[in-house]
């Protein structure tokens, strides 16, 4: 086949669906072009490069919404009353503005010639990073991060990153793969060193940016003897034709299929570990957050991770199929995945402890949150594993790899807020004192009205981020803890990981404690008056905080659970 | 000239993944080690071009390859870049002098 044919069979196809499934990465794309030109002819002096970028996100975020809608509802049944009747108009209003169709954006499939998947976990994913973008955007605003003359450059990197991070939500192919996660980690090597005169941060920029060019040579050198391995780069494909490849023998760990399939997916999940900052890719997260702005250490600790998430989830499902052999696969890659994710989490944990810079304590207990949620991943493959009547008993197999993904997603859900409330915290303290340790904290609760007000959030996110019953993160920390219990019965050493899951969760309580401690108890440092936030600030903290305690204690909790578990089926049937 | 087959390549492709990794790890200096990384990503993209000419894959792998050397000069753009600055902050490429951020 030539190169003509192939280009006439792919606009033949599907490349208009295609365009509309795309239309939130393109229209990101076209903000920033638009940031640029708009530099280049010295418009940014009039209109801030911030507002440009808000309303380009804010597109993006209702062009997903739209997508979203389309996809619930097929015939965009709403109730017969005003709100159904506005909430229909504009969808409908909306979807013109956009060009997009329910026979386009309304039916999940691949598109793009199959590189790209189209189902309701792509589509929710997106949504909460766009979320996640707007609501960064905003931060970035409130605490002034970019000054006028270098805002189009700091927006051209956010935006450009978060076009990676939605891309990897939907991959269903090798190139797209390894395109997405380098697509968002570029833009982040340069927002890590975006304060560029300060010697910390060139110096964690050097780090991340080391590290992360080697982990993603290795990644595609894994992902080269894959391709080469199966013939295909696509991911539906892997599971057959793995089984074609062993042609009929036993698993065992001296055949040569298996050897070079395990080398290959360990190889690239390299690449994946470190986006996700899992031991032991995670050296460079401490030091690239310490270094980074508060603001930018939270973007990327929350979206790097869902987005790479997304695509864990899509390529380990690759992983499973029906047939002993592929079965056996599947099993080894979930226990290995779970002695990872008990790994991070211990040693997130511990060294959490003894960390003075409170940018870097919440580092490591991002690496430890990531050991959690990896831990859903590990369930899910455990689960896919298991013959049809076996040791489950009475459960599903398949139902319970909803269930354990439905874990991940509202681990995320409620991850996105309580980590960014912990971070935007942080650069709040910081804008009112110019420091960034824990002893910067002591008796912020005697400042005015604000301050304590944000002071109550940060313990909402604190405590969630612990897992204290009421409150979201306790939920998603007992979803996924769920989970693993279930698949211990399959592999025993689950339980085991679970032990030392729930002993992690107790030692979490005293760094976070310390935090707490310095805050609403110790007394201010007698030469350092109380702090006076200004009320946006305590604003922007009260919506980002609300959602951690509703999302736990209202009726919206089975609201996300019923959502979680309708758009991790999507994974699977 | 005869056909070597896909074995020779994929020789050469380990030896340059091995090379870039050694580089990567010993070198001191910030440049070199991203050369090592050039090395790495050279060697999978080696493997890539032989498996779509002697394998199955076709032109994925040729495609996958093509998208791969863009990614790395852009990749290489942003870390000089980043290198340049760590030189301006601190008058030296060397990785082992960045360490004022340890624990």
């Amino acid at each position: 086949m030539t190169v003509t044919q192939l280009l006439d069979r792919f606009i033949s196809v599907d490349l208009l669906r295609s365009l509309e499934i795309f239309c939130p990465e393109l229209i990101l794309s076209a903000t920033v072009v638009l940031l640029l030109l708009c530099r280049m002819i010295g418009v940014d002096r009039r209109i801030p490069a911030c507002w440009i970028a808000l309303a380009g996100s804010l597109a993006a975020f209702l062009g997903v919404v739209v997508q979203l809608r389309f996809m619930q509802s097929p015939g965009l049944e709403l109730p017969s009353d005003f709100f159904g009747w506005a909430i229909g108009g504009a969808v409908r209003g909306l979807a013109a503005l956009f060009h997009l169709t329910e026979e386009g954006v309304g039916t999940p499939g691949p598109y793009f010639t199959g590189l790209m998947m189209h189902d309701a976990l792509a589509v929710m994913f997106r949504l909460g990073l766009l979320l996640l973008l707007v609501l960064t955007l905003s931060l970035t605003v409130l605490t002034g991060l970019p000054d006028q003359e270098d805002g189009a450059d700091f927006y051209t990197l956010l935006l450009g990153a978060v076009v990676g991070m939605l891309m990897a939500t939907g991959v269903n192919h090798l190139l797209m793969l390894f395109l997405s996660i380098e697509m968002m980690s570029v833009p982040s090597y340069a927002m890590v060193g975006y304060l560029k005169g300060r010697r910390q941060s060139s110096e964690a920029a050097l780090k991340f940016v080391v590290y992360g060019a080697g982990s993603a040579g290795v990644m595609l050198y894994g992902l080269s003897l894959l391709a080469g391995l199966f013939g295909t780069a696509n991911f539906h494909e892997f599971a057959a034709r793995f089984t074609v490849a062993m042609a009929g023998e036993p698993f065992s760990l001296t055949s040569g299929v298996v050897i070079l399939t395990l080398l290959g997916v360990a190889m690239l999940f390299v690449g994946i570990a470190f986006k996700l900052s899992l031991v032991p890719f995670h050296f460079w997260c401490p030091d690239a957050f310490e270094g980074a702005s508060a603001e930018v250490a939270g973007f990327l600790s929350i979206a790097s991770k869902a987005a790479v998430f997304g695509a864990l989830l899509r390529f380990a499902t690759a992983f499973t199929g029906d047939g002993e052999s592929i079965r056996q696969l599947t099993s080894y890659l979930g226990v290995g995945l779970a002695v990872v994710g008990a790994a991070s989490m211990t040693l997130g944990n511990l060294a959490a402890y003894t960390q003075s810079n409170l940018k870097r304590m919440l580092a490591y207990s991002t690496i430890a949150h990531a050991g959690y949620m990896v831990l859903a991943v590990a369930a899910m493959m455990v689960f896919r594993s298991a013959a049809p009547g076996g040791l489950l008993g009475s459960r599903d197999p398949l139902q319970e790899s909803v269930l354990a993904v439905e874990g991940l997603i509202y681990y995320l859900a409620v991850y996105l807020f309580m980590n960014l409330m912990a971070f935007a915290a942080v650069a709040f303290i910081r804008n009112e004192t110019y420091r960034e340790d824990i002893d910067a904290c002591r008796g912020l609760i005697t400042g005015n009205f604000w301050t304590q007000l944000v002071c109550v959030a940060l313990l909402l996110s604190f405590a969630s981020l612990i897992g204290i019953p009421p409150l979201g993160g306790f939920f998603a920390k007992f979803l996924i803890f769920r989970s693993i219990f279930v698949a211990g019965y399959l592999h025993p050493v689950l339980w085991g990981v679970l032990a030392i899951a729930g002993l992690n969760t107790v030692i979490s309580l005293f760094y976070y404690f310390r935090v707490m401690r310095a805050v609403f108890i110790l007394p201010r440092a007698e030469n350092q008056r109380p702090l006076e936030m200004p009320g946006v600030v305590a604003a922007y903290s009260v919506i980002i905080a609300l959602p951690i305690f509703l999302l736990g204690a209202s009726p919206l909790q089975a609201r996300l659970s019923e959502t979680a578990r309708a758009i991790s089926a999507s994974l699977f049937y | 000239m005869s056909d070597v087959g896909l074995t020779p390549y994929l020789i050469v492709a380990a030896v340059l993944f091995v090379c870039g990794i050694v580089c990567m790890a010993t070198k001191r200096n910030a440049i070199g080690v991203l050369m090592g990384v050039e090395l790495v990503l050279n060697g999978a993209n080696l493997n890539l071009i032989a498996f779509s000419r002697y394998g199955q894959l076709g032109f994925d792998g040729q495609a996958i390859a093509m998208f791969v050397i863009v990614l790395a000069a852009a990749e290489a753009a942003v870390a000089l870049a980043i290198v340049l600055n760590f030189y301006n902050n601190h008058l030296t490429v060397d990785v082992d002098q960045a360490r004022q951020l340890n624990s």
